[in-house]
Order: structure tokens, then C-alpha cells, then sequence
């Protein structure tokens, strides 16, 4: 641990009841976490651990691993454990009186608490993970308000590395404290004295690269932030948006999605298709820009014409000005067109392009040229500018260890042999990662040629396509449209027979490539050399090899039973083959190269602790990884570090790290002056201490609501009950009836969500919900079973707080009855079930006041009776176990969505073979077995075999 | 038996208390005539619908009520048709909501007058119409109802569906593709990667 780190500790633990950590990203909370696991002793009670994200979850677990097996100590120290959906009650509660550490799920726990298998006092304390997505009606706020009304010893620890989120709407950091009953926040910026302290005390060497964009590449960029500015201007002048907000910068960020929706959820419903439609293209015009830099040219072009294909119609931006300039560029960084006869135009693209002279490549175009006289078509393939310079940068490092092991034994005094030469490249996403390594193995021109091959061939099924589906495609996707943009006016009816040429050139080629792997394929594998243009045989190859090697490794690892972690290991042996490979043959590369090992920062592993590399290369550079690797310098600062940051010059990549930089200061600086003016009442928790448990205290609002209605009428209320089907704690609903002093039973419903009295039953629907079920059907069926089992059936239709209060504007109603729109369906659930009763509510807490008023006169409810309601007889026996938790939940919805699968059926095809993935691959025979028909059958089988219509 | 009253089938008949509501402008593609009736609008054989404005609610809290008991157990389908006209609606919504439910009525909110007039004449045209348009049916062709299919997985939108789609070739090949493959698809991410992968591997029922 770095000292500033433990200064977070002991200033942590000074308050008994515990506080909220607020820390720059990238500070190493996980082992913050792992070292208060240290402090915890199971005589205390159980240690629970909330929200924490999977990776998270491991990254704590490894650490806290290595601190134990380095101390060596005699008492037995118990291990964290996990309690998951899995887990059958019984051992559970055997978990929960062990007093060990546990990772839970706020679901199982609010449940657990609630039907009061875990006894209060059994808890000594909680750690609330992200607790910037904490609000007053979430679950860990209704945890923490249940075990703190009886359990007077409780510590309550919470984290968050993101200062940003902290600060968005108003007072949020005070507000989180409140609904923990903290009293202590603790800020921990990276600019803190101690923290600047250790990290700049022994910095590592850096090295900042520019690297110039390609002339496509900065036309491409420059178009994007033109199109982003015009739909930004085109945002301000529908006045609903505070203009401060409106500006290039922020919009390269996903908070700004959130900045907008926030201001403009609330009027939703009033503002037109058009302003709509902006938002979410501004959303797309920011991925363009991430993936701009990301991406090579190929799949960058492949995700332009997957976006042109899905949304040509409706968006705004794909019609504005400057955006024909993006798919032009994107194209010509790919390929263009040129004629064989007007020799002109070709040559000067050609000029400023790098045409590759590959023997294949002549072959290729010497085909299209006799299959389409006219039109030739030319590779550009460009290559991602970063490769080369990546390339570099490795070969230099390799050329400066030779020269350093040439001069003596100098270094390895210096390392004391712990210096295993690993270089660390740092990218976002996995996919850069194989790609780069693919990139250093086999040559920067050759992944783009794969990448090309592949793109080709996605389009060349178009052939297989009967010819009027493939004429319909054409029209839907827009894509004469395009061209005729690019074209200049008077020149359309050409232009439109040029880009039909383009096309079919396109598809000769394509066509060639797959007729040459198919070629390979017949040949077999045995001879080596065609594998280098077969990309697809090698591609899945590659996948087995790796998937062994991954397996091999699983079994020395101890830590890495976790299968991210498998994918982090499987990238390093896999490469180290490679290198070896590669080193014996050395054939294409004359250079050395050093050890690579990739990362992707998607995936969220602390590596540098195992991994211990000696120079890192931050392929796209991202704040919290740099703080990552400072911490990982200061903790060892006897280890030699350099660092080599590859940015692009004068991109919105360099923008965005300097902004966020700025961003998250200017986040603490808000922060620190709240921290100044917050509003904690001093006797928070002893208010809260001093009311009886059942009497639900808390909330300001609940508090004024006792003062509120008159002396006694609370106590008569008090044994208010609700049953609560268990899925619904998912949602914030229980959590403000218990706010409202209502008993929650929670229970598995099989027919509806909450059920007030004997005779009320209530399935709930939050907006979303509600037009999802009705286009699957669901809501039909869950309304019939309501109506069957009980007198008054009721759906709630439940608004959010911040989201405007209704369906639509008027404007959007339309001049017809049509059968798409919510309120013909409704109309027709409501003639369909007139004994069905609706309930709009505004907001949760509406709800509340509702449900409460409605129970008035009514009877309790019926735990036992209604958890035997609807359950299905033909399965025999009354399931007790939590539905939700025994299935793969998106699985059976999406089997059920499947042509052929109908609600008679779906439950034997589920027995009938495992997962989807193994239905994908069972014989007609056996579906119509299964499903009980031969038409069935065929339809699901049809459907899962259908060829995707390909784009162009 | 008369030609009127078999014209009048087919039409919303409205009640003389409803003389003047701009709600009736509205009322465009049903024909409408005024009748003597008990409720606010007979929309049917057995269903009827009163209307109520909440800025009326507000004036006269007990309105509501009376006109219901009026109604008496006549009509199968009793409709509440409340235009929310009010900016502060938890209140009277509250009260209204409760009254319909206690008194078996159903409530549908409509927040503008063509909302209101758009849901008297859904009611009417649909008289008669099967539920299959709420039993799940769908557009038979193809890319819709992949759409349909695999937008089942979280976060995974149409530009997902058509990349995965021109990537694998069809639905089978997708659901049998290995994470490797996926994490190749541009647009898609790790977390969406894991998520399609679970949802195609992870058996239906887990083990207990």
C-alpha cells in the first residue's frame, strides 16, 4: 500500500459509524477494500459487501489474496464468499452466522432482512460500493435503514471513484450521505497534498508520442465535429436545453447523454420527433469519433454501413451537410473506384493513395476488371497510423535493452532480477488487443487485408439472395441516397449507374475471395501457404488454440478461476508462442521484438500487479489507467517504469483525456465547497436509534407525515401488509412502502406483483415495461391470470418522478385510430377485461399514498393463499424457489420470441436441450419431437437458418 | 328496429350534459349524436364512459361519485375518462383513481382533449375487435422479428442486430459464436459480449 492509502484508512475508521470515500479514479479502491477485510474479525459478525461489479469483485478478491498469503499468520483467515441466487436458503443463514465477508446482492439481502432470516445483529458492518449510484429510494439505502433501526453498532463504509456522478444533480454527495446516515464524507482528489505527495515522489519516465492522423482520418474527424456542432446549434434553437452545456467538448463524453436527458425528460412528451431524433444522434456522432480512433478503416466503414442500414430514415445528421464527407473518407480509406477507361480519374486518387502490389491483389483486380469492363476496383486499405508507430516504439525498446545488456551487468543489479522485460500495451477494447497483437505477429498489411477479406465476404451471401429481397434491401437501406448526395446535381442518373457498377465490383470481388477459400478448404490445410489467404480458416484456428492454452493455464492459476481473467492470461501465453514462433522464424520481421503482453481496459483487471512490466504503452490513454500506473510506480519505486503514451495528434482523443482531467478537479472542487455547506443533523442517528423498529422513522418526509396526520391514526395503520413478489425488488417500490410504514412480506407471486388485500391485485408496469409487454404479449396474459385468481384485478401504470406525466403530446396523437399506438392497445385491454382497474400513478411515492388508501378498509392479504395462486398444476409439485433466480431469465424471453414457439411449447424445448446455443444446433427431427409438430418445427428451424440479407 | 336507432348503432351517443365540450370536437372518425342517457358517452352495447376534467374534480369533489351511482350496474364496461388538466396531479389523481376503483369503474387518463376524444373513439371502433393485437403478433417479416428476438438481451439495439447479423450469417451462427467472435463486432462491447454470450450459453434452468 502506498502511504496516502493508509492515510485514507485510519481516516476512515476514526468514525465508528463509518463514512462515504469519495477518491479520483483510478486510486486503487479495491485495495482500500481488501485491507479493511484484513481489520474485520469474524467474532464481530458478517462483513457484507454491496454492489460491487463483477471485476470489481475479482479484482478485490486477488488482492486481497496476495496480502494474505504474504503475511504469514497463524490464525485461520477467513476468505470472502459469495452469496448468489444459487444459494439455497439454509446455507445462506449458515454463511451469514459464520460472520465471514460477503458479497451479496442488495436483492437477496433486502429480502433475507426483511423475512428476517438474517437477524440484524448478526451484522457488523457494510461496504457500499459505487455509491454514486445511490439514491434515497434505492435498495442499499433501504437496507441500511432496516439493519440501522435495530442494529446500534453498525458501520456503514462507502466508495465511489466517480467524482463526476457525485456531483450531478442537486446535492447529491449530501443526499447520499443522508440515506446511509453518514455523517463523514471523505474527499481524496488526486491534486490532495498526500496523494500528489506519493505519486510525484518517484514518477515514472514518460514518454508522449503525437502521432499524426491520416489525411482521411482528420477529414473524417473534422466532419464528425461539424455535423456534432450543427446538430448541437440545431439543439439550441429549440430553447429547452440550457445552452451553457451545448458545446463540442462535452458532447465527447457519455455524461452528456446524461445532461441533456436530465433537462429534457421532464417536457419529453412536448418536444417534437426532430429534437428527439438529435439526441440520439448526437450519441452516434460520439461514437463515430470513438471509434474513429479505435477502429482500422475496415470496421470502421463496416460499422458506417451497419449504422446507414439501421437508421438511414430516421436521423437527422445522416442528411446534414457535412456528413457525406464522413462515409466518402471512410470509404476511400478502404477502397475507391476507378475506371479502366477514363484512366484520369483513377490515377489521381491512386496518387495520393498506398496501392499494395500483392500477387492475389493483381489476380483480384484482373478479375473484376473481366467480369465489369468499366469499373476497377482499388484496394487503399489504410492502416491505423498508430500501428507503425506502435511497431516502432517496440522495436526501439528491444534495441535499447540490447544495447543496455551489450553494456554490462549495470541492469541487472538494478532489477535485482525482477524485471521480466514484459511491455505492456494498453488498449480499450479487447477487440484492438487481438487485433494489434495479430498486427505484430503477421504484419500490419496483412490484418488489413483479413479485415478486408472478411468484409467482402459479409457482403457476398447478397448474391445467394433471391433478387427482390435484394432490390428491397437496397431501397431500405438508403443507399442510393447516400451516393446521390456525393453526386453534383445534373450528374444523378450516371452517378446512380456508377454506384450500381461500385456495387457489383464490390461483389466480384467478394465473390472471388470466397470462391478462392472455398478453393483452400477443398485443397485442406496441408498446404501452408494458402493459409495466408484463407483468413477465415485461420481465424477459427487461432480460437481453439487459444481456448486449450487458456484451459492449461486455468490449471496453474489459482486466482484466475474467474473467466475474464482467463481471456487476460490466455492473450499473454498465447503471445508468448507467437513471439517464439516468430523469433525462429524470422523470416517477415527481421527485428526483435520484446515480450508484449496486451490489456484491455474494458475488462477492468488490475494487471500491473501481476503482471510487474517493466515499460507500458498506453495504446489509448485513459485517465484512471495512469493513475494505475503511478500507484504501481510509487509502490515500487526501486523498479524501473517507463511509460509511452501513443496519442494522435490533434484528435478528440487528446481533447477528451485533457477534458476529463479538467473534469474530474472541477467535480472535487464542487465537492469540497458542498462538503463546506452540507446540512448533516448531528443527532441523525440517534433520532434514528431511538424509534421503535417497527415504527419506521428515518426519511424527513415519513418524519413529517407522523407529525403530520393526526396523534394516534399512525399506531392504528401500523400493521399495514404487503405481499411482494420477489422480482420487485429490483425496482424501488418496496422500499418507499416501507418508507410509508407498510409490513413487505416478500414472497414468489406467480400471478401479479404486489397483492394488497384478499381481493386486490396490482401488476406493475413502469412506462417501458408497459409498451414491451403489450408488443410480446405479456402484459395480456399476466392480466388474464389476475383476472381469473382475483376480484379486482389492477394494473399500475407507473410514470417516472423526473419524466414528463403522460404517453405522448398531442401533436404526436396523430388524425387515425391506428393499431400500433398505446392507446388503441389499452383501449382493447380495457374491452377485453373490463373488470381490470388501472391506476396511474406520477411517481413512487404516489404510489404509495395510493396503495395505502386503497388497503383502507380491505382485509390483510394472504401470504400462504397467495403464493399457491396461479402456480401451474401440471408441474406437479408447488415451487417454493424464487423463479427469476432458477432461470436464465433473457434466454427464456428471448426463446419465446422465436417463430414456432408458442407458450404450450417452450417449456418442453427448454427440458428438451440446454441453453439456446445447443437449440441452434438440434436436427428438424428432433425440434418436431420436441415441439410437437412438424410446422412448428420448421418454422424455428427456417428462422434460425435464415441467411441475414447483407447490406450494400 | 328503426333506421335511426341502427345508425345510431354505430355511433358514440352523447349526452345532453356533454352539450358543449370541446372534447366532441375531436370525436372525427366515429359519427356522434346527442341522446338522452344516463352516462356521458355510450360507447357501446354495455360499455359507457363518463368524463371527468380534474380542474372540475378540484371544484366539485363529490361529482364524481354521485355520477357513478347514477349509473347503476347497467353497462359491462364502465369507463372513467379523466383529462388531466391540472399541473399538480398526485392529489386529485389520488381521489379520483380511488372512487373509480372502489365503485368498478375504469380509469384511462388523457393529458390533451384529442387524447380523450382519440381513446371515446378507439373504444368504439374496437367494439368488437379479437385481442390479437395485445396477444403478441407480430410483423412476420424477418428482420423484425430478429429485432424482436435478440433486442431481448440488454443493451443490445438494431445497429447491434444488423452488425451481428452481417457478421454471422444468420441466427444460428450467432447464438453458437464464441466470445472471441463477438468481442470482433464493432459497436459491441465487452459487457454486451458477455451479456449475448450468457443469454446463448447459460442453460435455461440453472442448477439448484
Amino acid at each position: 500500500m502506498v502511504q496516502f492509502q493508509e492515510h485514507i484508512i485510519t481516516e476512515l475508521l476514526e468514525d465508528t459509524n463509518g463514512g462515504l470515500v469519495v477518491t479520483s479514479s483510478g486510486l486503487g479502491l479495491h485495495k482500500l477494500i481488501s485491507s479493511l477485510f484484513l481489520l474485520h474479525h469474524h467474532s464481530q459478525g458478517c462483513l457484507l459487501i454491496l454492489s460491487a461489479t463483477p471485476s470489481q469483485k475479482a479484482s478485490i478478491l486477488r488482492n486481497y489474496e496476495n496480502v494474505t498469503q504474504s503475511q504469514i499468520s497463524d490464525e485461520v483467515q477467513n476468505s470472502p464468499a459469495e452469496i448468489t441466487s444459487d444459494l439455497p436458503a439454509n446455507q445462506r443463514l449458515s454463511l451469514y452466522s459464520s460472520g465471514g465477508i460477503l458479497f451479496i446482492t442488495s436483492r437477496i439481502l433486502i429480502v433475507d432482512l426483511l423475512t428476517r432470516r438474517l437477524p440484524t445483529t448478526a451484522v457488523a458492518g457494510l461496504i457500499v460500493l459505487n455509491a454514486h449510484l445511490l439514491s434515497d429510494t434505492s435498495t442499499e439505502a433501504f437496507i441500511v435503514r432496516i439493519l440501522r433501526s435495530t442494529n446500534r453498532d453498525l458501520y456503514v463504509r462507502a466508495f465511489s471513484d466517480r467524482p463526476h456522478s457525485m456531483v450531478s444533480g442537486f446535492a447529491k454527495a449530501e443526499r447520499t450521505l443522508k440515506c446511509l446516515f453518514l455523517r463523514k464524507l471523505h474527499l481524496w482528489p488526486r491534486f490532495q497534498v498526500y496523494v500528489s505527495q506519493d505519486l510525484e515522489r518517484n514518477p515514472p519516465e514518460v514518454v508522449d508520442i503525437r502521432v499524426p492522423m491520416s489525411t482521411y482520418m482528420l477529414g473524417i474527424q473534422k466532419a464528425v465535429i461539424e455535423v456534432m456542432d450543427a446538430c448541437l446549434k440545431e439543439m439550441r434553437k429549440t430553447n429547452k436545453v440550457d445552452v451553457e452545456d451545448l458545446t463540442v467538448e462535452n458532447g465527447l463524453f457519455k455524461s452528456f447523454d446524461e445532461i441533456v436527458r436530465r433537462q429534457l425528460d421532464p417536457i419529453w412528451h412536448t418536444l417534437g420527433k426532430r429534437t428527439k431524433q438529435l439526441v440520439s444522434d448526437l450519441k452516434t456522432l460520439r461514437k463515430l469519433l470513438d471509434y474513429l480512433v479505435r477502429y482500422d478503416a475496415v470496421n470502421y466503414l463496416k460499422f458506417l454501413d451497419s449504422l446507414r442500414a439501421s437508421e438511414s430514415f430516421r436521423s437527422v445528421w445522416i442528411f446534414a451537410e457535412s456528413s457525406y464527407k464522413i462515409f466518402e473518407y471512410a470509404k476511400k480509406r478502404v477502397y475507391h473506384f476507378g475506371r479502366s477507361d477514363s484512366g484520369k480519374l483513377g490515377q489521381i486518387k491512386t496518387a495520393s493513395t498506398k496501392k499494395r502490389k500483392l500477387n492475389d491483389n493483381k489476380k483480384d483486380e484482373d478479375q473484376s476488371t473481366n467480369t465489369e469492363s468499366r469499373v476497377v476496383l482499388e484496394e487503399v486499405l489504410e492502416e491505423p497510423p498508430k500501428w507503425k508507430v506502435l511497431l516502432d516504439v517496440l522495436v526501439e525498446i528491444q534495441e535499447e535493452r540490447d544495447k543496455r545488456a551489450l553494456s554490462g551487468e549495470e541492469k541487472d543489479h538494478l532489477d535485482e532480477g525482477d524485471d521480466n522485460g514484459i511491455v505492456l500495451v494498453a488498449c480499450k477494447d479487447e477487440h484492438s488487443c487481438m487485433q494489434l497483437e495479430d498486427c505484430i505477429t503477421n504484419g500490419p498489411q496483412k490484418v488489413m487485408r483479413e479485415e478486408w477479406e472478411k468484409y467482402l465476404l459479409s457482403k457476398v451471401q447478397l448474391q445467394a439472395l433471391p433478387k427482390r429481397n435484394a432490390k428491397k434491401a437496397k431501397e431500405l437501406k438508403g443507399f442510393g441516397v447516400l451516393d446521390g448526395v456525393v453526386a453534383t446535381a445534373g450528374k444523378k442518373a450516371e452517378v446512380s449507374s456508377i454506384s450500381k457498377q461500385e456495387h457489383d465490383a464490390l461483389l466480384a470481388a467478394a465473390s472471388e475471395i470466397s470462391k478462392r477459400i472455398n478453393k483452400d478448404t477443398n485443397a485442406e490445410a496441408g498446404d501452408q501457404k494458402h493459409v495466408d489467404d484463407g483468413g477465415f480458416g485461420k481465424g477459427k484456428g487461432k480460437g481453439k488454440k487459444k481456448k486449450s492454452s487458456a484451459g492449461e493455464k486455468t490449471n496453474n492459476d489459482v486466482a484466475s478461476t474467474d473467466k475474464a481473467m482467463e481471456g487476460g492470461f490466455s492473450d499473454e501465453v498465447f503471445h508468448r508462442k507467437h513471439d517464439q514462433g516468430l523469433d525462429a522464424e524470422s523470416s517477415r520481421e527481421t527485428k526483435k521484438l520484446p515480450p508484449v503482453v496486451f490489456y484491455a481496459l474494458e475488462s477492468d483487471q488490475k494487471i500491473l500487479d501481476i503482471l510487474k512490466p517493466s515499460t507500458i504503452i498506453a495504446y489509448h490513454p485513459d485517465i484512471a489507467f495512469v493513475r494505475e500506473v503511478e500507484i504501481y510506480k510509487a509502490e515500487n519505486p526501486l523498479r524501473n517504469v517507463k511509460v509511452y503514451f501513443l496519442f494522435y495528434e490533434d484528435s478528440t482523443e487528446v481533447q477528451k483525456f485533457e477534458a476529463s482531467v479538467r473534469r474530474e478537479n472541477g467535480a472535487f472542487e464542487s465537492l469540497i465547497r458542498q462538503k463546506s455547506l452540507m446540512m448533516i443533523p448531528v443527532d441523525q442517528d440517534g433520532r434514528c436509534l431511538g424509534l421503535d423498529s417497527s415504527n419506521e422513522p428515518q426519511s424527513v418526509i415519513s418524519q413529517n407525515l407522523i407529525t403530520r396526520k393526526a396523534g394516534g391514526r399512525r399506531e392504528a395503520e401500523k400493521e399495514i401488509q404487503v405481499i411482494v413478489d420477489m422480482r420487485e425488488f429490483m425496482s424501488s417500490l418496496p422500499n418507499v412502502l416501507h418508507q410509508k410504514g407498510m409490513r413487505i412480506i416478500p414472497v414468489t407471486l406467480e400471478v401479479g406483483d404486489y397483492i394488497l388485500s384478499p381481493l386486490i391485485c396490482v401488476e406493475r408496469k413502469s412506462i417501458q415495461d408497459l409498451f414491451g409487454s403489450f408488443a410480446s404479449g405479456r402484459l395480456y396474459h399476466q392480466v388474464e391470470m389476475m383476472s381469473r385468481y382475483y376480484r379486482i384485478p389492477v394494473l399500475l401504470i407507473e410514470f417516472s418522478q423526473d419524466k414528463s406525466f403522460s404517453f405522448q403530446s398531442a401533436s404526436e396523437i396523430g388524425d387515425d385510430v391506428t393499431p400500433n399506438s398505446i392507446i388503441s392497445k389499452l383501449s382493447l385491454l380495457v374491452l377485453h377485461f373490463p373488470r381490470l382497474r388501472i391506476i396511474w400513478s406520477r411517481s413512487l411515492h404516489a404510489t404509495a399514498e395510493i396503495f395505502a388508501s386503497l388497503k383502507a378498509n380491505q382485509d390483510e392479504p394472504d401470504e400462504v393463499k397467495a403464493i399457491r395462486v396461479g402456480v401451474p398444476s401440471e408441474e406437479g409439485v408447488i415451487e417454493n424457489d424464487v423463479r427469476a433466480e432458477n432461470y436464465n431469465t433473457s434466454a427464456v424471453e428471448l426463446l419465446r420470441r422465436l417463430p414456432g414457439v408458442t407458450d404450450s411449447n417452450y417449456r418442453v424445448l427448454m427440458d428438451g436441450c440446454k441453453s439456446l446455443a445447443e437449440l441452434a444446433m438440434l436436427p428438424m427431427e428432433r425440434l418436431a419431437e420436441l415441439m410437437g409438430g412438424q410446422k412448428a418445427a420448421k418454422m424455428l428451424r427456417d428462422f434460425l437458418d435464415a441467411k441475414y440479407p447483407t447490406l450494400l | 328496429s328503426t333506421p335511426s336507432t341502427s345508425a345510431n348503432r354505430n355511433a358514440i351517443l352523447v349526452s345532453h350534459r356533454q352539450k358543449g365540450n370541446p372534447l366532441l370536437k375531436h370525436i372525427r372518425n366515429v359519427r356522434w349524436a346527442f341522446a338522452d342517457i344516463v352516462c356521458d358517452y355510450l360507447l357501446g352495447q354495455n360499455t359507457c364512459a363518463l368524463y371527468l376534467s380534474l380542474r372540475y374534480h378540484l371544484l366539485h369533489p363529490d361529482y364524481l361519485y354521485f355520477r357513478i351511482r347514477e349509473l347503476q350496474k347497467n353497462f359491462r364496461l364502465r369507463i372513467v375518462l379523466c383529462h388531466v388538466d391540472v399541473e399538480d396531479v398526485v392529489k386529485p389523481l389520488l381521489e379520483v383513481t380511488r372512487t373509480s376503483l372502489l365503485h368498478d369503474c375504469t380509469l384511462l387518463c388523457g393529458w390533451s382533449l384529442e387524447e380523450c376524444g382519440r381513446y371515446l373513439e378507439t373504444v368504439k371502433v374496437y367494439e368488437n375487435k379479437p385481442a390479437d393485437l395485445i396477444q403478441g403478433q407480430l410483423d412476420a417479416d424477418y428482420l423484425s422479428r430478429l429485432n424482436h428476438a435478440l433486442t431481448t438481451v440488454r443493451h443490445v439495439n438494431k445497429t447491434d442486430v444488423v452488425t451481428l447479423g452481417s457478421t454471422f450469417g444468420s441466427l444460428s451462427h450467432v447464438m453458437d459464436a464464441s466470445m472471441e467472435d463477438l468481442s470482433r463486432c464493432p459497436g459491441i462491447g465487452e459487457r454486451k459480449v458477455k451479456r449475448l454470450y450468457d443469454t446463448f450459453h447459460e442453460p435455461f434452468k440453472r442448477e439448484v
